[in-house]
């Protein structure tokens, strides 16, 4: 044991070799993870928000000591997880979205009955946590079902089951409600806020694109976007940090070609970020503004465009907003293939 | 990518669904069945694997005979085992790529609901297959000529002979192969495929490795209704000569009604094949088995 | 107990809890999916009889029948090793079990001997339709030697072999699809300098001995020994000999594939292999 927080990471960085097609091609570099510092403490639901290729799965994947990091250290309950991972994977356990884990030919209790020795349960005990957990999640009946035949929520529902089963101290949670309806997700949340109420003394990791979801789940957030935590902090000191801003929606009509869109509304004296969703009825801004009166300078801007205004909304600060604060641009922007590469 | 963009452009091409299909998948066949970049590939696939299959033989011919000089039955059985190499490939190439493709890459479910023709496609990609087994025919054929003796006189061989009933052996065999393939798609994985089993089997009763009148008289007939077996007699024929027939299975046959038999069956064979496989895909569909998965 | 208030097992208790739980689904599939009967009996008995007519239009004497029909049936296992088990972690990092395996305290080491016993069961099964079907087919009448050697020698054929092919296993832990290369190279040429359809000395010495490394060469060649004992010229060398070498393969190869999983594992993990899918 070297430290008491449930995860540490010191000075993280993670490097990816991405390999060219043909073999004498030489290795790029992809900074997947850089500088990382975080301290998740024991109890806490601790969720990481970034948008995909942030470094979030990277990040649970060095946690449940399938990597190595390159560079920095890190800690889970306690061990060291270049030196102690055998410890560590007594202690945890991961589920991740649109996982298609286990034998098609098992029935779902067979399945999770091996992953369950896996841990070293006794069969029995296995047996009967398997039961317990398929009924609190709502699939008991689906025990003697082959896993080839359930849908992609039953089949997620099952492996929460296989995560949960060994009863770990901490549990990384990736993109846990990737795929899912919003009644099976809902049913998801739920178990997790549940079995966090039940066990205050575990501790999990969840990585999530869904803002609604880190928000309901999440005791502590860190903001993470191209390998960095950008913010660290609970959901309400988060967006406390943009509450001294005016946030706007409008919905407006056509306003010209894209690429400038966003620099020419933050040319306007006193607009801080702007984010644009384009509909087909329209485009959607969302405006973090540094006061109320700025919004009549963007309003004649955007007629001097010819753009007509639509709807307008004044509200209270997301973490939406606070994530486009941060990043400089909305959640559904994928930055897979933005990771600073070096020759 | 930019040959198939160059080669869909062609006006022929921009005409046919099918052949655009065929051509698609016989590119797609090629990028994941050979890297000829690499020699390691090519060593397996083209020179150890099939070297091993025929020096399997030669070892037994030589035990057995305590290494006496190549008779006929060696040339028969040598030429015979190299030849067959393509029906492997060509029979095993189809069923394994809807194998493949359901349950490794997982781009059946994909393929099938885009308005190609999955019977070309099949087809297309059985293409590589094809290709790879041509050069291993050539590589062992080469090698048994070099070191074993085996008697090929080039300038003796009926070329037109051999050129003819091999495309038409092709042909049949690529139906053949549909037919597996188009079977597959209602089956699970196992480490056999079912082209597997039919190449074994007609490895068994086309008299590719021995003369049919060494199996018994009760399973003689079964060699007589695939066209495997007429393509290598005529295969034979054409490279042999004289030598060919000094094994009397086949003697009232002339090569002319070799190569009938062979047109008959690459027609009947093309047409059931079609059949079979709109109505294997349908009840594929219907069991729910086009994205199936199986793991053990 | 530990700090999670359930019972789980540590050390030799929770290596054979792993291992049996992987073996599992090997045997349950076996039984529960029964379409392999068609193709893992009927396919092989028909690749012995090819062999068997071959020698047969060779005038080869009789017990060669009985030689291809022994090694037809030992080709199950050598096909086990390399698309059951040496691959198999390519399959199953494909499908996402191997990070659950390698996350999960149960050793690797326990999941590749799991995957082993299940094989055996598998191949075994298979092994013993085809040498029954085939021995019957085509009237194979043995001269038995010592029946509890004869077991010596194939449990310790099957050790050594099933750790060569745990070895290869987590070699093929950081590779993808190179795996499947791998196994197809060591499947005809096997066959050939293992001497599954003839007796391996044919090969001659240093071929044969070079073809020893295969745990199957040796196996192969003792079990005809004690099966026809009718020839003694048979054998590459005397039984007991090839029983003691077949048992030092064995540790080797077991121990081999502890020492390659934990280093492999090692680099899995620096070079992010153990969670790349490529396809």
């Amino acid at each position: 044991m070297i430290n008491d927080a449930a995860v540490l990471t010191e000075k993280l960085d993670r490097i990816y070799k991405i390999r060219g097609p043909r073999r004498k091609d030489d290795p790029r570099e992809l900074v997947a993870l850089d500088g990382v510092n975080l301290e998740i403490k024991r109890g806490e639901l601790f969720g990481l928000l970034g948008p995909n290729g942030a470094g979030k799965t990277t990040l649970i994947k060095i946690l449940s000591t399938l990597l190595l990091p390159t560079r920095g250290r890190v800690v889970v309950d306690g061990f060291d997880v270049v030196k102690d991972f055998g410890e560590i994977r007594r202690r945890i356990s991961m589920v991740s979205g649109g996982e298609t884990s286990g034998y098609g030919l098992l029935t779902v209790e067979e399945n999770l009955w091996m992953f369950a020795r896996f841990y070293g349960l006794d069969s029995a005990v296995a047996l009967r946590r398997i039961n317990d957990l398929l009924h609190l999640l709502g699939i008991g009946d689906r025990k003697r079902t082959k896993i080839s035949d359930l849908s992609t929520g039953l089949r997620q529902k099952m492996n929460f089951v296989r995560g949960f089963i060994c009863d770990p101290g901490v549990i990384f949670l990736d993109e846990p409600t990737l795929g899912l309806d919003v009644t099976a997700a809902r049913d998801v949340r739920a178990f997790v806020k549940n079995w966090m109420l039940e066990h205050p003394e575990r501790t999990i990791l969840l990585t999530t694109h869904y803002m609604a979801e880190a928000d309901e789940l999440c005791d502590r957030l860190a903001i993470i976007d191209n390998g960095k935590v950008l913010a660290c902090d609970t959901p309400h000191n988060l967006k406390r940090r943009l509450q001294r801003e005016a946030v706007f929606k409008l919905k407006v009509g056509p306003i010209g070609p894209k690429p400038c869109k966003e620099e020419m509304l933050e040319s306007v004296p006193g607009v801080r970020q702007v984010s644009i969703v384009e509909h087909s009825s329209g485009t959607e801004l969302s405006l973090i503004l540094e006061r109320e009166e700025v919004l009549s300078g963007v309003l004649t801007h955007l007629g001097r465009r010819g753009s007509k205004l639509i709807s307008l909304e004044k509200r209270e600060p997301t973490l939406e907003d606070v994530f486009i604060d941060l990043v400089g641009r909305g959640l559904n922007v994928d930055t897979s293939r933005r990771g600073k590469e070096t020759p | 990518m930019k040959t198939v963009g160059r080669i869909m452009d062609l006006p022929l091409v921009r005409q046919s669904d099918g052949l655009r299909t065929f051509i698609t998948a016989s590119w797609l066949g090629w990028q994941i069945e050979s890297n000829w970049a690499d020699p390691l590939l090519f060593a397996i696939y083209s020179i150890a694997r099939p070297l091993a299959g025929v020096m399997i033989l030669v070892v037994m011919y030589s035990v057995v005979t305590g290494g006496a000089g190549p008779e006929p039955v060696f040339a028969y059985i040598y030429l015979g085992n190299a030849l067959y190499i393509l029906v492997g490939q060509v029979i095993t190439g189809v069923s394994w790529a809807v194998i493949s493709d359901r349950e490794h890459y997982r781009t059946l479910r994909q393929l099938y609901t885009t308005p190609m023709n999955g019977y070309f496609y099949l087809m297309g990609r059985g293409v590589s297959k094809l290709i790879i087994a041509g050069i291993s025919v050539l590589i062992v054929v080469g090698i048994g000529k070099i070191f074993f003796h085996l008697p090929l006189n080039f300038a003796a061989i009926n070329w037109p002979l051999f050129f003819a009933s091999t495309a038409l052996g092709i042909i049949s065999l690529a139906a053949l192969g549909l037919i597996l393939g188009s079977m597959t798609m209602m089956m699970a994985r196992h480490f056999w495929s079912l082209g597997d089993a039919v190449a074994g089997g007609l490895y068994l009763f086309s008299g590719a490795i021995f003369p049919l009148d060494v199996l018994p008289a009760a399973l003689r007939p079964i060699g007589f209704i695939f066209p495997v077996t007429y393509w290598l007699e005529a295969a034979r024929r054409a490279l042999l000569g004289p030598q060919a027939a000094l094994f009397p299975t086949f003697a009232r046959f002339s090569n002319a009604s070799l190569v009938g038999i062979l047109i008959v069956f690459g027609l009947v064979l093309i047409v059931f094949s079609s059949f079979f496989y709109r109505w294997s895909l349908h009840r594929a569909k219907e069991k729910g088995l086009i994205d199936m998965e199986t793991a053990y | 107990m530990n700090d999670t208030g359930i019972y789980k097992a540590k050390g030799f208790q929770l290596f054979w809890r792993t291992a049996w739980a992987r073996a599992y689904p090997r045997i349950v599939g076996t039984f529960r999916e029964r379409s392999w009967l068609f193709f893992e009996t009927l396919l092989p008995v028909l690749g012995t009889a090819a062999y068997v007519f071959v020698y047969r239009a060779i005038n080869a004497p009789p017990d060669y029948t009985g030689f291809v029909v022994v090694g037809g049936a030992m080709i199950a296992f050598w096909l086990n090793i390399l698309w059951n088990m040496a691959s198999q972690l390519y399959w199953d990092k494909d499908m996402g079990n191997l990070e659950l395996y390698i996350i999960s305290p149960g050793p690797v080491m326990a999941i590749l001997m799991g995957m082993a016993i299940g094989g055996l069961v598998m191949s075994g099964t298979r092994a013993l339709i085809i040498l029954t079907v085939s021995t019957f087919l085509f009237g194979v009448t043995y001269q038995t030697g010592s029946l509890p050697l004869l077991g010596a020698v194939f449990l310790v054929t099957m050790a050594a072999l099933y750790g060569m092919g745990m070895m290869f296993a987590s070699l093929f832990l950081v590779s993808g699809r190179e795996a499947w290369h791998i196994s197809n190279l060591l499947q005809e040429p096997v066959y050939l300098v293992s001497g599954f359809y003839f007796p391996v000395k044919a090969i001659g010495f240093w071929g044969a001995a070079a073809a020893s490394l295969i745990p199957l060469t040796l196996g192969l060649d003792a079990i005809r020994q004690l099966l026809f004992t009718g020839d003694p010229t048979l054998g590459f060398l005397p039984v007991g000999m090839e029983l003691g070498i077949l048992a030092v393969l064995a540790v080797i190869f077991i121990n081999g594939a502890r020492l390659a999983l934990a280093r492999l594992e090692e680099i899995g993990r620096r070079e992010g292999r153990l969670i790349e899918r490529r396809r």
